[in-house]
């Protein structure tokens, strides 16, 4: 028996629009931009929402109505789902449409797709329960397999997923780790006793991911046939092959013209051809399997790049400074309790505000390699750092308020018991002047 | 006319080191202080003598220094002169201006001593530039013709109908960048035209160049490659900071270098710097450098009331400038057409990190540094401003910049170059 666990992650951040430093104290949207540029984020959506949402969930569905035996995963970032809400209800309607079938499984995640579990372990807790309610919400279900950001991993996230009641969590399948191992078993995370690390065949997903409309690449075109076939050829020397990879693969990052759509379409039919193959969600998949051995990672593994680490976000000194600079506010603005700082201060703490100011290609001269709505890195550091200027701004002020609130409030309790005080005093005169005049008159 | 050397040129190979002769057209060379021309032509002429070349480097040269002849370079390089000769002619071409500027040059001294001035334009000069390059076409042996910018374009073209050699013209600038886009100089475009039809090859110093000799100048794609410029990255001695009062009042200090002329886009540079000062008076702008411009930005200052903030340091050269460079938060260059552009590389070897226009060609090769179209001055003041808030900004433009420069070295150029010379000459023996 071989399955097959698809999961496909649905994200789009909130773009911090060209934010300059004569905005800072005057403009407090830094989300808002209303150009035709790819930092205006109602356009960015209703753009992917054309090439890849709605084609994609069509498909999905109509896959999902004639094979009974299809099923996949999604994990959605709340940033993308409050976003479709805004901008495009109809895409929303038509994801809760698939949910709604029972064999599509909805994944925890962060609420902002940020790197808070790496910078501030009460902050992710607090994001992973705002989204589990947001999907509860919006999908009436609850998820019991954990993905962090950009697939991020290590030994004591999937220890706190164990500690909090998930079934499982999800990682890259990677070679430094795995040794001579492979990724089609399920696997126990080092530390942990009950949870199950399922671990993505990243050489399968990025055939399709990455390489699909490759024309260099060898395998090009790539036929569902020969993807099933690809699939088919690990029967005995596995037990689950996990496809993980961007939902945005189909029509935006492979356009429609290479064909991706028609290989989508096509399958599940190539897949559910040999009755020993079929599919699986997480959970079934992590249910179904024992673990096979100990999947020991005692430091940040990612999705991303060759090196499969964190430094695509953290890698150079503007990366390092703008994410020390946000997680240092914290206490700050939660004491303001306001919730507009609040969800700014979050939304700014999404990853890929993050991999814009990456300078690693660069080192190639390769500056184009990768997906960004900047001109260049430093653009993005600029926009970032200027509009976390004007957030720290305002929550000085906020902060400042509240104390002057506090203080006019504390003038107010000495007020009243200054009242009181007087009250008593009076009752006290009158009760012995009472007396008194009882002792008067009974003299 | 080209009987007393042998019909295939001089080159031989030995050990595999293909040798040659080349016959260099230029009008500048350190240490004279011009700009980033001399520069280029100093470094490419270094390395290419590194490499096995033999560079008979021609410049046209003022009277009073004729007939005591005095090699331009004595002072800086001496390594130079085992490999390079140099020519001087009685020229007097002076860098930077258009066809139609006067120059005067001494012809004579009359009775009691006085000078005798000849005035001439900048065409007379490069005409007789040419006709001087067409004699010594005839008595040097060499390879190859090199002619750097546009006022030796008519003698390389010069050299090359005298001697028959293939012809090979540098673009370090074009008429459109000198005039910032309008008003360009119709003899010098023609001059222009001439030279690239009559070039074998036509070299530029960015894509950016290459770009406007395609649009501009109608030049095929294919007739041009792009090499850009090196830099000297050899660790510099660290000086004493200028300024240091105003450092120690905790000022910024934001430095333009360059001449002050239109192409420069010293006037946006004026403009963003009041926006800068409205939102942080502790900045002060430091303008170095000379040119026909100079009353008008001067003025510019005025009327923007920004004379207490703004600081004209003269043009700077040699220590003085590093001294600048050193001391600086940042440095500006906002070209309206910038062919290559050696300030921010020269900026960051000194540790200062730069600003620079996109119409640039340095853009090309430098990642780390900021970028910003020359017209846009709000976003040029913003980006100024985010250097001196951001401390962490600054810091990783200064260390990655760095190190990106290691990769810009004069060799990789010349490199490209002597390929080029090899290519010619055994296309022409083939």
């Amino acid at each position: 028996m071989l399955t097959v666990c698809p999961y496909f992650h649905v994200h789009q951040p909130y773009r911090v629009k060209r934010y300059r430093v004569f905005d800072i104290g005057n403009d407090n949207q830094y989300f808002n931009d209303n150009s035709a540029s790819d930092l205006n984020n109602s356009r960015i959506i209703n753009k992917v929402a054309d090439k890849s949402y709605r084609p994609t969930n069509k498909i999905l569905k109509e896959l999902l109505e004639t094979y009974p035996d299809f099923r996949f995963a999604l994990s959605f970032s709340g940033t993308v789902l409050d976003q479709f809400e805004a901008y495009a209800p109809d895409v929303l309607e038509s994801f809760q449409a698939l949910v709604a079938t029972g064999r599509v499984e909805v994944l925890a995640d962060t609420y902002y797709h940020s790197l808070a579990f790496f910078y501030s372990l009460p902050e992710f807790e607090r994001q992973v329960a705002m989204h589990a309610r947001r999907i509860k919400e919006l999908f009436s279900v609850t998820p019991r397999v954990f993905r962090n950001t950009e697939l991020s991993y290590r030994n004591d996230l999937a220890k706190w997923c164990e500690d909090n009641g998930y079934l499982g969590i999800m990682a890259e399948g990677w070679d430094k780790y795995l040794g001579w191992r492979s990724p089609n078993f399920v696997y126990q995370p080092a530390g942990c006793s009950k949870i199950k690390v399922l671990l993505k065949n990243y050489k399968l997903s990025d055939d399709v991911a990455f390489r699909f409309g490759n024309r260099g690449w060898a395998s090009f075109p790539l036929s569902a046939d020969t993807f099933g076939n690809w699939i088919n050829a690990h029967h005995g020397d596995g037990q689950t092959i996990n496809l993980f990879m961007d939902y945005e693969t189909f029509g935006e990052h492979q356009w429609e013209d290479t064909g991706i759509f028609d290989f989508l379409r096509a399958l599940p039919k190539v897949i559910l051809r040999r009755a020993d193959t079929s599919f699986k969600t997480p959970t079934e998949t992590i249910l179904a399997y024992d673990s096979v051995g100990t999947y020991d990672v005692p430091d940040i593994l990612t999705w991303a790049d060759t090196d499969r680490d964190l430094t695509a976000w953290n890698g150079n000194d503007i990366q390092r400074d703008a994410l020390a600079k946000i997680y240092k506010m914290e206490d700050d603005v939660l004491k303001t309790e306001e919730i507009d700082l609040i969800e700014s201060w979050r939304k700014l703490q999404t990853s890929d505000h993050f991999y814009y100011m990456c300078t690693k290609w660069s080192q190639d001269g390769d500056v184009h390699a990768y997906f960004s709505p900047y001109h260049s890195p430093y653009d993005a550091y600029i926009a970032f750092m200027n509009a976390l200027s004007d957030l720290q701004l305002r929550v000085q002020y906020a902060l400042k308020a509240k104390v002057a609130m506090a203080e006019k409030e504390a003038v107010v309790t000495i007020h009243l018991s200054f009242k009181m005080r007087l009250l008593a005093w009076w009752r006290r005169l009158y009760s012995t002047s009472s007396f008194f005049s009882k002792k008067i008159g009974k003299k | 006319m080209c009987y007393h050397w042998p019909v295939r040129g001089i080159f031989f190979v030995i050990n595999g080191i293909f040798y040659m002769r080349v016959l260099t057209f230029g009008w500048d060379f350190p240490p004279s202080r011009n700009g980033g021309l001399g520069v280029a032509c100093f470094g490419l002429t270094r390395e290419l003598s590194r490499d096995g070349v033999e560079v008979i480097f021609v410049l046209p040269k003022k009277q009073d220094t004729i007939g005591s002849p005095r090699f331009v370079f004595a002072d800086t390089e001496r390594k130079i002169n085992l490999y390079a000769k140099v020519y001087e002619i009685a020229s007097s071409l002076i860098p930077y201006h258009s066809s139609d500027n006067l120059v005067q040059s001494l012809v004579s001294y009359d009775a009691i001593g006085c000078p005798v001035h000849k005035t001439r334009t900048i065409l007379e000069e490069i005409h007789r530039y040419a006709q001087q390059a067409a004699a010594i076409a005839q008595e040097e042996k060499f390879d190859v013709i090199h002619a750097h910018d546009w006022t030796s374009y008519l003698a390389g073209v010069a050299a090359k109908v005298a001697s028959g050699k293939p012809l090979i013209l540098h673009v370090h600038a074009t008429s459109f960048d000198q005039a910032a886009g309008n008003n360009v100089d119709s003899e010098m475009f023609k001059i222009e035209c001439e030279g690239f039809t009559q070039a074998d090859q036509i070299v530029t110093v960015s894509q950016f160049t290459k770009n406007i000799l395609i649009e501009k100048h109608g030049v095929p794609a294919d007739k041009i490659q792009v090499v850009h410029n090196g830099c000297d990255n050899a660790p510099v001695p660290r000086y004493e900071p200028v300024l240091k009062e105003l450092k120690a009042q905790g000022k910024k200090i934001v430095l333009y270098h360059g001449r002050i002329t239109i192409q420069k886009g010293v006037d946006y540079f004026v403009r963003a710097a009041r926006m800068v000062i409205d939102v942080d008076p502790n900045v002060v702008f430091v303008i170095s450098g000379w040119g026909d411009m100079q009353n008008q930005i001067v003025e510019q200052v005025g009327k923007m009331g920004l004379s207490g903030q703004v600081i004209f340091a003269g043009a700077l050269w040699e220590e003085e400038r590093d001294r600048m460079y050193q001391t600086a938060d940042l440095v500006v260059m906002p070209s309206v057409s910038e062919p290559f552009g050696l300030v921010p590389l020269e900026a960051i070897l000194h540790g200062a990190p730069s600003l620079v226009s996109k119409q640039s060609g340095v853009v090309e090769v430098m990642t780390h540094v900021l970028k910003v179209d020359f017209w846009d001055v709000e976003e040029m003041a913003n980006q100024i401003l985010a250097v001196l808030r951001y401390e962490a900004l600054g810091k990783q433009l200064r260390e990655y910049g760095r190190q990106e420069i290691n990769r810009l070295s004069w060799s990789e150029a010349a490199k490209k170059i002597y390929q080029l010379y090899r290519n010619l000459v055994n296309y022409i023996h083939s």
